[in-house]
């Protein structure tokens, strides 16, 4: 019941309280970020075109090149993306999501090429997974399309990026063959900030306080993250220090109990 | 919120001289006389989901207080770049701890919300005999030069001794938590609850829960203490926690400890994550168990007085080849009962842990050691000192754990909090504090 249309969540946003931002205001906003999801599934699309070749060409330097900055498209509409779980999985899901690991011939996805980019150094075998993979992401693309977009899932997206940060990024398994962690890191963060951007002055007048101590982990996060850059990306995440990384871990922690409160702060269910 | 004794849990009453002192009058419904102490073991159906203990005082509750049936250590990577940023989380805690200690309703919010609780005890909150006390690691002060003039004196990083296989993940910490609770879903709130309350101040590094055993002494009968996985009673020698005035010689800084002002009412406190090789035990002959531990296995009764109890003092000076009680059996070598070793007193109140399988598919079952002293080397360090090359190594190997400092207590009122005199040492006016350098945060392991 995700995808529900966004007239029927109209209606439902009628019923709540006064205080709480108007359905209307929220078409600018779920519009304009249906927008951006649009221009990042295409980048995503573009990317993973050229990824895909480099893995098929066997030309493992550059698919290493390409694997992080292709997936931090990926990462960045996730709130999205995960609205279509068999995708996810099929792009997205990691070696212990499997009985029997990397050596599973069910492992599928970008962490698939990921693991023999990185362990084995080689492309071999990769063809087919490369393939679908590219089929996936089309797909995704098509569905992104014609999906309306929920004002709920949408606002709680913000937090729902901060909660696979914790979960899953913060310990560096995500990337685990690559250690490119940081790139999705900073997917995550920039969509998950996106978001906030667009609700912001809805709830400014309202909770200025709430903003404020947003806007300073976000902060922190941007602060920290850019201590590590290296060309147009990221160091490995084995070069983020404990203390950093405490850092990030507080602020991301910290942002995913306020935005937790998001949705509710909009008057949605 | 029920008074009914509670079947699954259970512990013991709060008759102890320092519960008498802070706890109200309706944490002392009892009719035992027998005062509890820190390590006896929790009797059956005494326990009460009412049960309140006060977290005011000049020390801070869950050190003398008689051990609940369960308990838990939270070790935390702290982040504070200032004085003001360490006196904000010092009151959050409070705010917190006088919130879970005391019980209640939990706030209702618009439910389009999170709710602030978790709920997992229900919309009323029981106080359950919640303890929530609160230590400093060395790292806390060490990363911190606004900070490391304030170290207490004896504060160090724990060190490896010889038979120990520490493992990062499961120790040290810039501050620890310890919960102690009736039952476990308590304890389990309240770590929920300082976790949500607190995310950008507390990241949480590594956790141990523990229990101890309750009993059903015959009526009339003195206290036992509880039994650790070895099966054997475990802190029968432990220092009268019922009586104040040893407390303050054992367990809490007092002027005589050459500590700064501020930590005065505080105490150390070794944590150690301690494995038992269950299975290994459990295949070593009774008789030479009781050598290992120097104590009968049934009663506890020392081995030169196999037939009295646990309380009995074993006389080492009639011994002294070690023919009775080896030479280099666990409580011969870490009390030796010699007018010396009377400076080396520690007051144990562990838990006894268990974590599922290992990798060799062995049980992952132990003790979760916890002591408490006055001055950090005199006490845990040198008995464990003492305690290296025991025959007992055979059979445990600790993993974890850390060296900390608990906070002196606080009072009721806005006026005090948790750590306050820590705070104002820290004042540039203070006669406490050398200087207030710069903040430049750094956390590490």
């Amino acid at each position: 019941m995700r995808t529900v249309t966004l007239a029927a969540v109209a209606g439902l946003l009628a019923t709540t309280g006064a205080h709480a931002a108007e359905p209307l205001d929220l078409v600018g906003p779920v519009s304009d970020y249906k927008l951006f999801v649009s221009e990042q599934t295409d980048l995503l699309v573009d990317e993973t075109e050229a990824f895909v070749a480099a893995v098929k060409a066997g030309e493992v330097e550059k698919a290493k090149a390409l694997f992080a900055p292709t997936r931090q498209h990926y990462e960045m509409i996730e709130p999205i993306a995960e609205l279509f779980s068999d995708l996810d999985v099929a792009i997205d899901s990691r070696a212990d999501d499997y009985e029997k690991a990397e050596a599973d011939p069910a492992f599928p996805g970008f962490h698939r090429i990921e693991y023999g980019l990185w362990e084995h150094n080689s492309t071999e075998g990769l063809d087919p997974v490369a393939d679908q993979l590219l089929t996936n992401v089309k797909d995704l693309q098509g569905r992104i399309e014609s999906l309306p977009f929920p004002p709920e899932v949408v606002v709680g997206g913000a937090a729902v990026l901060m909660e696979e940060v914790a979960a899953t990024k913060i310990s560096g398994e995500e990337d685990r063959y690559s250690h490119t962690d940081l790139w999705d890191f900073k997917g995550n963060f920039d969509g998950s900030q996106k978001i906030v951007e667009l609700v912001k002055p809805l709830i400014a007048d309202q909770d200025p306080a709430f903003i404020k101590q947003i806007d300073a982990n976000f902060e922190v996060i941007d602060v920290t993250l850019a201590k590590y850059e290296e060309g147009d990306g990221y160091v490995t995440y084995d070069k983020l220090t404990d203390q950093d990384r405490i850092k990030l871990a507080a602020a991301v922690n910290a942002l995913a109990e306020d935005l937790s409160t998001l949705r509710g702060k909009l008057g949605l269910d | 919120m029920t008074d009914f004794p509670l079947r699954t849990s259970r512990r013991g009453l709060l008759v102890g001289a320092a519960a008498l002192a802070t706890a109200p009058a309706a944490a002392l419904a009892s009719t035992e006389a027998e005062p509890l102490h820190a390590a006896d073991a929790p009797i059956e159906d005494a326990a009460r989901l009412s049960d309140r203990i006060s977290p005011f005082g000049p020390h801070q509750a869950g050190v003398t207080t008689p051990r609940p049936a369960n308990g838990m250590i939270a070790s935390f990577h702290v982040l504070a770049d200032s004085p003001a940023d360490l006196e904000r989380l010092f009151q959050r805690l409070t705010d917190r701890i006088v919130v879970l200690t005391k019980g209640g309703p939990v706030p209702e919010v618009d439910p389009k919300l999170p709710p602030t609780d978790s709920g997992i005890l229900g919309p009323v909150l029981t106080p359950d005999a919640l303890t929530v006390t609160v230590g400093l690691g060395a790292s806390l002060f060490e990363d911190r030069p606004w900070l490391q003039p304030a170290k207490p004196r004896a504060l160090v990083r724990m060190t490896q001794f010889r038979n120990d296989a520490l493992i990062a993940d499961l120790s040290h910490g810039d501050l620890v938590i310890q919960f102690c609770a009736n039952t476990q879903d308590t304890v389990i709130h309240a770590l929920r609850d300082i976790v949500k309350s607190i995310p950008d101040q507390l990241v949480l590094k590594w956790a141990q829960a523990g229990s101890v055993p309750v009993i059903a002494p015959p009526p009339g009968a003195p206290p036992e203490s509880a039994r650790n996985f070895l099966g054997f009673r475990d802190g029968s020698a432990n220092p009268n926690s019922a009586d104040p005035s040893l407390m303050d010689q054992v367990v809490w800084v007092g002027p005589e400890n050459d500590e700064s002002g501020w930590a005065t009412g505080g105490s150390y406190m070794a944590v150690r994550i301690i494995r038992n090789n269950v299975e290994r035990w459990d295949r070593t002959p009774l008789l030479e168990q009781e050598r290992i531990f120097g104590r009968t296995k049934v009663t506890g009764a020392p081995l030169d007085q196999p037939h009295g109890t646990e309380a009995m003092v074993p006389d080492f000076k009639a011994d002294p080849h070690g023919k009775i009680t080896p030479l280099d059996s666990h409580i011969r070598m870490a009390n030796p009962r010699t007018p010396e070793s009377r400076a080396n007193l520690i007051l144990r109140r562990p838990f006894n842990y268990v974590n599922g399988v290992l990798k060799n598919g062995q049980l992952d079952q132990g003790l979760l050691f916890i002591c408490w002293q006055a001055d950090l080397e005199k006490g845990f360090i040198t008995v464990q000192r003492r305690l290296d090359g025991e025959p007992l190594e055979e059979y445990v190997k600790p993993v974890g754990g850390g060296y900390f400092f608990a906070l002196p207590g606080f009072a009721d009122g806005q006026q005090d909090y948790l750590g306050r005199t820590l705070i104002a040492s820290l004042s540039p006016t203070s006669q406490d504090s050398s200087q207030s350098g710069p903040s430049t945060h750094q956390v590490q392991d």
